[in-house]
């Protein structure tokens, strides 16, 4: 019967790609390359990082194995995290589940079915930034493509694992407290684990690995090197099995690699034997709504007073009240506080000793903040228009312009995510003492990649809408989601490149080495103009377009 | 007051709209028929503007759907085949919402909004999320939605699905009503019954195009068959009377 419910999953995916359009293919495949670009820049980044690495005599390859040990810690964290949230919607608010419950179907099948499809969405995107530095390990060891097979080979069992945890945690959840209230405890409860996790990350001291002089002796460092991080974890496993099968110990690769398939099968089977008497249990129970009266006081709307427009007032209540009726934002929120907090001590704790050194990070956290402001836009704001889900054609029925649903959608998010763009400059400037024109700089250049990661997070959510997903992270590692965040580093790398010109004249001005060319000044300016404005308006008007015509 | 001029559809090569010219006057009740996939639905998408034709316009009080939409759009109330509606809103909340993108005056919600949740018996559960609603409560909040507007022209997709006898009823009540006072109305239905009784004209859509369009009598003589109710016009029109070869298969 798996068999059964499996081959509908490849029969649509294949139907799904019979019937592209033309446009959908050139769409798909130039936005496809784009991916591909991005993969490609980060497998230079890492290939970069892995050969310095190999460079520092004696202990290259300690910290080569210690940094991917580190990077599947971070990737194991990342897929539970992720499958916390997606296993709720994903086993028991599915909309196929109404008809495979009641179809004669073993319990056991559909719980299958439904825990692999929440595992794939937890962690294919994480899984994937695995290959580029796979790929970059291989090329600065000069391994042979059998090193990749062995890499394929032990990875679903990783992730699988990973998954695992969030799924078996949310069955038991729903059977335990079979009431709608249990929603909110997962929620508060993931956003908890992933700031466990986080601080977990943390603690693991990335920093002492470029950092010997953190650790009193060499051979404390040594040591530290050839600890295993996180040894009762799949990570470790994988990151064994991975260095065995770099330095030929086919042998020791297999116990590994087997021994991840084992525990994948035993951890699953445990699952499902479970699943077959407490799944329907939490099924029945997550049907049930919550009864809790609310009045509604027909006042004028607040929203009115700014927005002027009644319509654009309305719109952006009706996101604010739905937003944060939904608990799911709230556990978000308090996560989104422990980044920016978890940020801010990092930056706090850097090892910075001459002012200048200080006025360079701060002017490189355009680069950094613009990530996890990037990170925030895919969460919150690329997924916007998606989540009018069903209820789509309220609005489009309306009597209202798509330019101002996407202008309020845009107004709703730029809001926090300029706020944390603000409150991440501004503090980082205020820790690092950073002088008056990086502060200025930097301040200036991290609002404006807050407002234009927030246009493009509409533009893009607009040019590949899909208003009939079950969960948000369907939206976040759809094809669009991938080229919104690519659009997004891209971005930010250019922002920094075109804006390294006026820092690199500020700096040889302050050591005496040259003076400012205002020539110089005045590109760099048009650049960051033209920069923005394409990335503005571009996806933008594309999104517009797009939104008219959907179908 | 609604008129579609040559309005035609088509997804790649297949044609799901072709041809369509219709006008429903002021005060008219407009039955749209037809076997499924027959494209009603699809009419009715870019009717409200859901979907853009093609070929052809649809004129709204004569502002072009396409060129005009919000003007358009503004005269019309919209029933789709599944009442979506924002599962965290309230059921007074939703139609505050419709109210504000419509314009309706707040002292007239203040007032209507009641009413409406009264009518439609859904008063108890007007504080409740929708997401608690069932198929028929939401549907019944649609069609409230689109009372609080009074708009001039009606679009109903299968309105009467998930209502029980007594709401069926009073909303048969309601569109007779409407269209006494002017309201013109376009209803897309599968049940007969409710279009025999209600339409003024009915349409009847096959393969995306109307193969007969008038009243019942005028039906009755297109299809040259004895019997004089709407099922036997419309099976005889819809090539359904062989159903009996069909259930050779059961």
């Amino acid at each position: 019967m798996l068999g059964t419910l499996l081959r509908r999953r490849g029969r649509t995916f294949t139907n799904t790609i019979r019937h592209w359009t033309p446009y959908e293919w050139v769409r798909n495949a130039a936005f496809g390359s784009a991916g591909f670009g991005l993969l490609f820049g980060l497998h230079y980044g890492f290939y970069r990082l892995l050969k310095y690495l190999a460079t520092v005599e004696l202990i290259g390859l300690l910290l080569t194995w210690k940094l991917t040990a580190m990077l599947l810690l971070m990737t194991l964290s990342m897929v539970v995290v992720s499958s916390l949230l997606t296993a709720l919607t994903t086993l028991f608010y599915s909309y196929d589940l109404k008809f495979l419950m009641k179809a004669p179907v073993s319990l056991r099948a559909v719980f299958l079915d439904k825990s692999l499809e929440s595992a794939f969405f937890a962690s294919w995107m994480i899984g994937l930034i695995l290959i580029p530095y796979v790929a970059a390990i291989m090329r600065v060891q000069h391994l042979g493509p059998g090193y990749f097979a062995a890499f394929l080979f032990a990875l679903p069992p990783f992730l699988l694992l990973a998954a695992s945890f969030g799924i078996g945690f949310t069955l038991l959840l729903l059977y335990l407290f079979p009431s709608s209230r249990t929603r909110d405890v997962v929620w508060v409860f993931s956003s908890l684990s992933l700031t466990v996790t986080y601080g977990l990350v943390r603690f693991a001291q990335p920093e002492k690995l470029i950092r010997p002089d953190a650790l009193k002796v060499v051979a404390e460092y040594l040591s530290f090197l050839q600890a295993p991080t996180a040894p009762y974890l799949p990570s470790w496993w994988l990151a064994e099995a991975l260095r065995m099968a770099a330095e030929g110990a086919w042998r020791g690769y297999a116990v590994r690699a087997i021994g991840l398939w084992a525990a994948a099968f035993a951890v699953y089977g445990l699952l499902v034997a479970l699943a077959g008497k407490v799944y329907f249990i939490g099924y029945s129970g997550a049907q049930e709504g919550a009864l809790r009266k609310r009045t509604h006081a027909f006042a004028a709307l607040p929203e009115g007073a700014l927005l002027g427009a009644r319509s654009a007032a309305a719109l952006f209540w009706k996101e604010r009240t739905t937003f944060f009726r939904d608990v799911k934002h709230w556990s978000q929120i308090l996560l989104i506080i422990g980044l920016v907090f978890v940020y801010l001590f990092s930056i706090q704790r850097l090892p910075l000793d001459s002012a200048e050194l200080k006025s360079l990070v701060s002017f490189l956290n355009v680069g950094t903040a613009g990530f996890v402001l990037a990170a925030l836009g895919l969460r919150f704001t690329f997924p916007a228009i998606s989540l009018e889900g069903k209820s789509w054609w309220v609005l489009r029925s309306a009597p209202i312009d798509v330019g101002l649903i996407m202008r309020e959608k845009l107004l709703f998010s730029a809001v926090p995510i300029l706020t944390i763009a603000a409150t991440l400059a501004l503090m980082t400037n205020w820790i690092l003492a950073a002088d008056r024109f990086t502060s200025w700089l930097s301040f200036g250049a991290l609002l404006t990649v807050g407002a234009a990661i927030c246009v493009m997070g509409v533009g893009f959510g607009a040019l590949f809408p899909n208003f009939s997903v079950e969960n948000i992270h369907q939206i976040e590692s759809s094809v669009g989601g991938f080229v919104y965040m690519a659009a997004c580093l891209f971005y930010v790398g250019f922002t920094i490149a075109v804006l390294a010109a006026p820092m690199q004249m500020h700096f040889a001005e302050r050591f005496g080495t040259g003076v400012w060319d205002p020539r110089v000044a005045l590109w760099s300016g048009a650049g960051w103009l033209v920069l923005n404005a394409v990335a503005m308006i571009v996806p933008w008007r594309l999104g517009r377009r797009a939104l008219e015509n959907h179908e | 007051m609604i008129k579609l001029e040559g309005l035609g559809k088509t997804f790649g090569s297949y044609a799901a709209v072709t041809d369509l010219n219709l006008e429903v006057r002021p005060g008219e009740i407009f039955g749209f028929l037809g076997p499924n996939g027959a494209g009603k639905t699809t009419t009715v998408k870019m009717m409200t503007g859901l979907l853009k034709p093609t070929t052809g316009r649809v004129l709204v009080g004569g502002r072009d759907m396409t060129l005009d939409p919000i003007a358009a759009k503004l005269a019309m109330g919209l029933v789709p085949d599944e009442p979506f509606v924002y599962p965290k809103l309230t059921g007074a909340e939703y139609l505050r919402f419709v109210g504000e993108l419509y314009g309706v005056r707040l002292e007239d919600m203040r007032k209507r909004v009641p009413e409406l949740l009264d009518m439609f018996e859904l008063t108890p559960w007007g504080g409740e999320l929708l997401e608690s609603y069932s198929h028929g409560m939401r549907q019944k909040l649609v069609l409230a939605g689109i009372l609080l507007h009074e708009p001039k022209i009606l679009v109903l997709d299968e309105p009467m699905v998930g209502l029980d006898p007594k709401s069926g009823r009073l909303v048969k009540d309601i569109f007779l009503k409407l269209a006494e006072r002017g309201t013109a109305i376009f209803m897309c239905t599968h049940v007969l019954e409710i279009a025999e009784k209600l339409c003024h004209r009915i349409g009847i859509m096959i393969g995306g195009k109307m193969i007969a369009c008038g009243t019942l009598s005028e039906l009755h003589a297109q299809s040259k068959k004895e019997g004089k109710d709407l099922e036997s016009i419309f099976l005889s029109l819809t090539g359904g009377a062989e159903y009996a070869t069909l259930l050779k298969h059961l």
